[in-house]
């Protein structure tokens, strides 16, 4: 390499540096979205659309891969910083009652553990039903079984302030049903961990 | 009886909600990182919850990370000043819109519901631009 080649690139370095970027990465889950720049009026879109791409945030946005050098160190720090997806869990209850079934009760303490395993951990309780009974009983029994775990895990020693609860009775079925069908997938309570 | 008793249900729902303004917590913190929320400096202490309108503000050395309701992530860098300058979501509908202008500093996103909501629901902006969300992961950093 000439050093001609060598103080272009270290100027185009340098040029980089000095703007404001942003890099697409890839999702945790292997795809990617997009993100698209704009002028600060919301006009003139350039797309990001590859991942591992970053963009200068300047009025012609210059977007280039990231290469074999990859995410700078403060940017590599920054992202192991973020904090871990949220989990999800779905606990079974037997018809018209807040009780769970066998098989979903020991799933208790593997959220006990999650909310644990989490600094700072918020706690939100959603409970369904199926679709038989009317929709205002269905309502509130969504919502006892919501109130019904919270208070499992506020007497496992979790502070109430952390949970919310609430009930969507049977708006939101897991498997779509006729009214008035029993259905043991959708007598739900989903609990998600953030 | 039965409707009264359902009537109860529903005022102990209204009542056991949390606070309708919170749209978040901070999950860690380290070194110089406060909330400025108005005219107070609120720790950024783990927990702490997050309203609309909010400043995070990090120093040489802090850092910070918080999650949204809408399941949202954010990690903040040192050196940075980033406002939420709104953020509205529909639990029930799963839409909203979020608005995140980052001042100056570095911001990695992993975007959440909102941005899946719509087309640029998610916006966060800088000095010199507008950044549409489209569902994803992304770093911005901002310099002076």
């Amino acid at each position: 390499m000439n050093g001609r080649v060598v103080a272009l690139l270290a100027l185009f370095g340098l040029a980089a540096c000095a703007h404001s970027s942003m890099v697409l990465l890839p999702d945790e889950n292997g795809g990617h979205g997009q993100v698209a720049i704009l002028k600060p009026d919301g006009t003139g879109e350039t797309l990001v659309s590859e991942a591992n791409s970053r963009a200068t945030l300047s009025a012609t946005p210059a977007i280039h891969p990231l290469g074999s050098k990859g995410l700078k160190p403060t940017e590599a720090a920054l992202l192991a910083s973020l904090p871990p997806p949220p989990k999800s869990f779905t606990l079974y209850f037997l018809e018209g009652t807040t009780e769970m079934t066998e098989k979903s009760a020991p799933l208790l303490d593997e959220i006990k553990a999650e909310i644990a395993g989490r600094p700072g951990a918020e706690v939100q309780v959603t409970g369904h039903t199926d679709t038989v009974g009317s929709d205002a009983d269905n309502d509130a029994l969504s919502q006892k079984r919501a109130e019904e775990i919270m208070s499992l895990l506020a007497s496992k020693g979790f502070d109430r302030t952390i949970m919310s609860a609430v009930g969507r009775g049977e708006r939101e079925l897991q498997v779509p049903t006729d009214d008035n069908v029993s259905s043991p997938v959708n007598r739900r309570v989903e609990v998600i961990v953030r | 009886m039965v409707r009264s008793s359902l009537f109860l249900i529903s005022l102990a729902a209204l009542i056991s909600s949390p606070a309708a303004a919170e749209i978040g917590r901070i999950k860690s913190s380290v070194g110089s990182a406060s909330i400025e929320r108005g005219s107070n400096h609120i720790p950024a202490a783990i927990g702490q919850e997050l309203m609309p309108g909010d400043w995070l503000v990090t120093g040489k050395d802090g850092r910070m990370s918080l999650t949204f309701v809408d399941n949202t992530r954010f990690a903040v860098g040192p050196n940075s000043r980033i406002a939420l300058s709104k953020f509205e979501y529909d639990k029930t509908k799963q839409n909203g819109s979020f608005v995140t202008k980052v001042e100056r500093g570095s911001l990695a996103v992993v975007s959440g519901r909102i941005a899946k909501s719509g087309r640029d629901a998610m916006q966060v902006s800088t000095p010199e631009s507008l950044l549409g969300v489209r569902g994803t992961r992304f770093i911005v950093e901002v310099r002076p």
